[in-house]
């Protein structure tokens, strides 16, 4: 594994400077496809700009504080301030129908995520109240089915917070079925359902303290066997005066222990949301980052001594960082090939960001939070999905 | 409220369109869309959409202090105004005047002592009842609550106060408060409990908050601290009230008033304004002096259930409304979510709304669905959007990629890059060169030569290094019997490259007439030129030039080239060699450049054309091969690999070949473009052996499989896996389940024995044309009667007869898929819970209709059981 992850060392000069070089003429090349665009996305926009973003009546009684999405996009869990949880399922109109609604907790349910579907239909929840609880959707001995209503069971809560618990998730299916939150008071938790056949069984295998107050957490997605499992934790703390509020631990096969890998010293102020990019075959990660700007690292492994207990060494370089969104920036999210980058932020908008092939970051789109255009912005809407930009801009000019 | 002459503004309590902004004068605006018809040329823009008209102004009232407008609907636009010598006058503004208002404005309130009035409040409930709060004059009451209906009491009024007021009426002045309170002490700020109107909350210098009572002004709960200025009570939670002193804001519970609930961190400069957002539970607005920001707080969460007692969770927000400037003060929107208005010392204004935070998703399938407020908004991919396919993400290449079939054409292997859609050019030369590769072995593997076919696949980097017996020879330019004085490299090697390239097809003969046949064929004039070029024959290269030129959307300046290039000379000095090689370089397109740069380039010094970056990577490398020596080359193709490598070009592969080099380049090319689809199909046309086992492959490999059953594209996923194995028998799985019998616990699935395993989770029966057909119905093992369908109460094997309720008319429809439909409703299927099963067919005509197991007395929900079954392929059709 190792000799694979060395090659990043020993980048020569010669080739870095005509990739530079390279780099440079294709650019050239990206900005005269996008102006060259304005005026068509525009007429585009007008057209369709009614059927991009569409709203959905949510009818939660207070704040929505997430969104989840299952495996295949086909459902959707809503958490909110009143203390519930929705479960939606998109029909084949394309129409979301909510087909259950519960109370959860007894405080404002922060997150909601879903297990892989391997796993059975099976969703946790956090909340103010101090846990997290584990849910699965049985076949109700009534026709709930029938009525387009499904049932959702409590499995388990998990109670060992002293405070707020933050954020929960789901680790890698490949690592079977383990859960974790991180709470205010700074603690990391990752549980195990053993039997996966019996989720009322959890069992506590790690306990991290970051001695931070903890306030998102995102599991590293790659199922590569040369990628220890990672968690990276980030903090709200709103003390500037340090930095490292972003933390990433790794899984240590030789002493069975998450221990630090990484803290992200230049990360100094509160961190609100944090996201792996899904890894899909890299050979690094990259990692966005909430923060008073939108922040994207890319976390590139240095070679190991497999046999030490060390954890693994990485070059941490900044992508990008952008501070658009004015002031806090809230959410981000990396759609499933890591290509698109999405993010919210305190100036109510929706931003879209995408690279193009030599890691160049740039807005391809922005929404309001009310689903409305931003006007003035060219091609706001049409840059949104599957569109601006793309690597394609180096092919053009290296010739056929 | 306001203080010194810096603006303040407040808002209208019934008018949602209208707020009043103070400073030495009162100004009433009314806020509208910007660029309405209403909205007239003189409206100041507040924001993007809005802007506000000045509809009045009155400067009746000098020295003002605080404001306070009414609270009742009528009269509207009443306000009361309180002064810096403490007096406390009504006064309206461009309203037409009724009968009512007419009473009550100019109406004056006038302290015993004249000293400044520092806060106003409108008794929320009675709102006769007017209560100022005064700064301290000895021993004097410094909060005067006045009734607006009482008359004046003019025995009271000392002559020369009277005067201070000008020329208003004194019929108007009123001096006997209804009630006074705060002995003593000076009143920074007040305000009235919502849950009792007869309560009031003040806050005096002596460094304490006081809660009196109306009906017994003697008693009073206290408590001591600094905070005392600008109390406001929570709209939405009426025992919870902020507090602030200097830079530090105290967040109160009047139930439990005995000290802070808690405290906000304190801000470097002193407050100027704390406000609750009336729209919205526990958003606290704050601002300090000479600051361009609000500082927002958001308690999440009500102080309330559980015993203890745990703090809120409190999210600090800033937000800068109008970007530098300095921001005097700001104002709620009374109604319109979490809106406010803000103002500059210059009165400069701004419209502004406060967001939700939000909070967002990705789905598999590129939709993206976010949560603002308590509203939910989806916004997803529109595939009639007509981007042009360069500007797509590659999550939407992939998707329509492996719906066309893209990577499975193993014949004509070129074809992929039209299926991946033809617009890639590093697709269109990865295909090309495996085609090659391709047609290669299965020409070698004609003349059983095993040891050529494990190179071809290692690349020319590989082929050229085991080059030997390389022979030079100088060829006349063709149509000319003058030697040229360039060298050229033959080996078998060399040619083999060629091939690769696709310059030539096959043989030890190069013949690159075909190869100029096609370029023409596609009008790629200029690079087929240039192939004639190296090839030595100008003649060629000038015909197909002019054929260029002369072609349909032709470009005439072919011509012209083909004219320079007919003037050819050798002669090192010419004009012609001296004006070629400056003003090559002036010529946009790269072949027509590397062709004059071979012509007046030294033997052997062909930088200008090895080093041309817009040349194809397989063009470059075939006129390496050609020209250079064999010390040359291999480190010239070094130097190209290594660049192909870092840059994950996959032209390199041409050079890489499906080595472990190939899988560096590859892997740079899926760090780049993430772009494990071509990957993972590329690495599969390997030699099995090697590169397949590379951990890196197998992870692309399990990723774009995990990426098609995310997409619910589970038919290309099976038939991704069908190719793969064909390719790696390795990756073949085995059978998952088998059914024994009843009596003799042996596996009764012969099928399983006689034909390879098909299908997962079902054992297949009655299999046509399978000699034991007429004893299928018993166990193989020991003839026993297999078991019965729950539904045909038949013995499992059985032909079935057509169900009624499945002959409908989309059946009939497609008579082929009727046919290969009724072989699977033969299959044995059972419910894996209740153990209850039958045929196939049978059991899902019964589900159909019902949700229960067929069987009597088994409650069981067999087809509800698996939710992702429920799923449907999303590329079925």
């Amino acid at each position: 594994m190792g000799h694979m992850l060395s090659k990043f060392n020993v980048i020569g000069p010669l080739a870095a400077s005509r990739l530079k070089k390279k780099k440079k003429k294709s650019r050239e090349v990206h900005t005269f496809v996008f102006t060259s665009r304005v005026p068509l996305s525009r007429s585009v926009d007008d057209k369709n700009r009614m059927f991009v973003a569409r709203s959905i009546a949510a009818d939660h009684k207070d704040l929505i504080h997430d969104v989840s999405y299952d495996f295949h996009g086909r459902r959707m869990a809503t958490c909110s301030s009143d203390q519930s949880i929705k479960v939606w399922d998109k029909g084949g109109n394309g129409e979301w129908t909510c087909t259950a609604s519960w109370k959860t907790h007894s405080g404002s349910v922060w997150r909601v995520t879903w297990a892989h579907p391997e796993f059975g239909q099976v969703l946790a929840s956090c909340s103010f109240d101090r846990t997290a609880i584990v849910w699965e959707e049985i076949v109700g001995e009534s026709n709930d089915k029938q009525r387009g209503q499904s049932h959702w069971i409590k499995r388990t809560t998990l109670v060992d917070s002293r405070t707020s618990v933050t954020d929960v998730k789901f680790a890698p299916k490949h690592m079977g079925l383990m859960l974790t939150t991180c709470s205010a008071d700074g603690v990391v938790r990752i549980y195990e359902a053993p039997d996966v056949m019996n989720l009322s069984q959890w069992s506590l295998q790690h306990e991290i303290s970051s001695k931070l107050s903890c306030s998102c957490i995102s599991w590293n997605p790659s199922s590569s066997r040369a990628h220890a499992p990672m968690i990276a934790v980030g903090s709200d703390d709103s003390n500037v005066t340090y930095g490292g509020k972003v933390q990433i631990y790794e899984y240590n096969e030789v002493t069975r222990k998450y221990a630090k890998a990484e803290t992200l010293m230049t990360v100094a102020d509160a961190v609100h949301d944090i996201a792996f990019a899904p890894n899909l075959g890299r050979s690094f990660h990259v990692l966005a980052i909430a923060t008073k700007d939108v922040r994207i690292f890319k976390l590139v492994p240095l070679q190991k001594d497999s046999s030490s207990s060390a954890p693994t060494k990485f070059e941490v370089q900044v992508l990008a960082q952008f501070d658009s969104h004015n002031s806090q920036v809230w959410r981000v999210s990396w759609n499933i090939t890591s290509t698109l980058l999405a993010s919210s932020g305190d100036d109510g908008c929706v931003r879209l960001w995408k690279a193009n092939y030599m890691d160049n970051w740039k807005c391809t789109g922005i929404l309001k939070g009310d689903g409305s255009q931003v006007s003035g912005q060219p091609g706001a809407l049409s840059g949104v999905l599957g569109s601006a930009t793309a690597q394609s801009a180096l092919n053009g000019a290296t010739g056929r | 409220m306001s203080s010194g002459y810096k603006p303040d503004i407040l808002w209208s309590p019934h008018h949602a369109d209208r707020y009043v902004i103070c400073d030495t004068e009162l100004s009433l605006y009314r806020i509208g869309p910007a660029g309405s018809p209403e909205t007239k040329a003189g409206a100041l823009p507040l924001s993007e959409q809005t802007a506000a008209t000045l509809l009045a102004i009155n400067s009746d009232t000098p020295y003002m202090k605080c404001v306070a407008w009414y609270p009742k609907h009528e009269p509207e636009c009443l306000l009361a105004v309180g002064q810096a010598n403490g007096r406390v006058v009504l006064t309206s503004l461009g309203q037409s005047h009724n009968s009512k208002c007419k009473e009550l404005v100019g109406k004056e309130f006038v302290p015993k002592h004249a000293r400044q009035c520092n806060t106003l409040a409108w008794n929320p409930v009675d709102s006769n009842w007017l209560a100022a709060g005064l700064d301290k004059h000895r021993a004097d009451f410094s909060v005067l609550i006045w009734d607006i209906s009482s008359k004046f009491s003019p025995e009271a009024v000392p002559a020369e106060k009277v005067r201070l007021s000008g020329d208003v009426d004194s019929g108007l002045v009123v001096t006997k408060p209804l009630y006074e309170l705060g002995q003593n002490d000076a009143c920074l700020s007040l305000c009235w409990l919502p849950r009792d109107h007869q309560k009031l909350l003040l806050a005096g210098m002596h460094r304490n908050l006081a809660i009196f009572d109306l009906r017994n002004t003697s008693q009073k709960t206290f408590v001591n601290t600094k905070a005392i200025q600008g109390v406001t009570v929570d709209p939405h939670f009426q025992d919870r009230v902020a507090s602030f002193f200097e830079g530090q804001v105290a967040i109160w519970d009047l139930r439990k008033f005995e000290k802070p609930v808690f405290t906000l961190t304190e801000q470097p400069k002193p407050l100027t304004k704390v406000a609750w957002c009336p729209t919205r539970m526990g958003l606290l607005a704050t601002l300090t002096r000479d600051s361009n920001i609000i500082r927002l707080y958001d308690m999440q969460h009500t102080p309330m259930p559980f015993g203890d007692e745990v703090e809120p969770t409190i999210i600090e927000r800033s937000v800068q409304p109008c970007s530098e400037s300095i921001i005097s003060s700001f104002a709620w929107h009374p109604s319109a979510q979490n809106r406010m208005v803000v103002v500059s010392p210059n009165r400069v204004m701004n419209d502004f709304t406060v967001f939700e935070r939000i909070s967002l998703a990705w789905s598999s399938t590129t939709a993206l669905m976010w949560a603002c407020g308590r509203h939910l908004y989806e916004c997803t991919e529109d595939a009639g959007q007509g981007a042009a396919a360069a500007e797509k993400d590659i999550a939407t290449k992939m998707r329509e990629r492996a719906q066309s079939h893209y990577g499975h054409d193993t014949v004509q292997v070129w074809r992929n890059h039209v299926l991946a859609g033809g617009d890639d050019p590093q697709l269109r030369s990865l295909w090309y060169t495996l085609h090659f590769m391709k047609q290669y072995t299965e020409n070698v593997e004609q003349k059983q030569q095993s040891n050529k076919q494990s190179l071809i696949y290692s690349g020319i980097k590989n082929i050229v290094k085991s080059s030997s017996g390389t022979t030079e020879t100088r060829r006349c330019w063709s149509g000319s019997d003058r030697q040229t004085d360039v060298p050229r490299y033959h080996s078998e090697e060399r040619s083999l490259a060629l091939q690769l390239c696709g310059w030539i097809s096959r043989g030890p003969d190069i013949d690159v007439e075909p190869f100029l046949k096609s370029l023409e064929q596609e009008g790629e004039w200029e690079r087929a030129a240039a192939v004639a070029l190296f090839n030595l024959d100008i003649r060629r290269a000038i015909q197909i030039l002019n054929k260029g030129a002369s072609a349909e959307k032709g470009d005439l300046n072919l011509n012209v080239v083909a004219m320079a290039l007919s003037g050819y000379t050798d002669e090192k000095n010419s004009l012609w060699r001296e004006m070629c090689s400056s003003l090559r370089l002036q010529l946009k397109k790269p072949y027509l450049c590397i062709m004059f740069a071979f012509l007046t380039s030294e033997p052997g010094t062909y930088d200008a054309v090895l080093y041309e970056s817009r040349v194809a990577v397989r063009d470059r490398v075939a006129f390496a091969c050609m020209f250079l020596n064999d010390a040359q080359l291999p480190r010239y193709i070094d130097k190209l690999t290594y660049e192909m490598k870092e840059a994950g070009n996959l032209e390199g592969i041409l050079l890489t070949g499906l080595t472990k080099d190939g899988v560096d380049l590859m892997e740079s090319y899926v760090d780049r473009t993430g772009d494990v689809q071509t990957a993972s199909f590329c690495m599969l046309k390997g030699s099995p052996g090697e590169v397949l086992k590379d951990p890196r492959v197998q992870c692309w490999i399990e990723n774009y499989r995990n990426l098609l059953d995310a997409w619910r594209f589970w038919h290309k996923r099976a038939e991704f896996d069908i190719h793969r194995s064909k390719l790696d028998p390795s990756s073949k799985p085995l059978p998952q389940v088998f059914v024994s019998c009843n009596f003799c616990g042996k596996s009764i699935s012969y099928s399983c024995s006689a034909i390879p395993h098909q299908g997962r989770g079902f054992s297949q029966y009655g299999v046509s044309g399978s000699p034991t057909k007429s004893k299928v119905t018993s166990c193989p093992g020991c003839r026993k009667p297999l078991p019965r369908c729950a539904l045909c109460l038949m013995n499992m094997g059985t032909p079935v007869s057509s169900c009624p309720g499945t002959g409908k008319a989309d059946e009939k429809a497609d008579l082929t898929r009727d046919k290969k439909l009724a072989q699977f409703n033969n299959w044995f299927t059972w419910c894996h819970n209740c153990r209850h099963g039958g045929h196939a067919g049978h059991m899902l005509s019964w589900f159909r209709d019902h949700s229960e197991c067929p069987v009597s007395a088994c409650t069981c929900k067999c087809m509800q059981l698996d939710t992702t079954g429920n799923l449907v392929p999303s590329d079925s059709v």
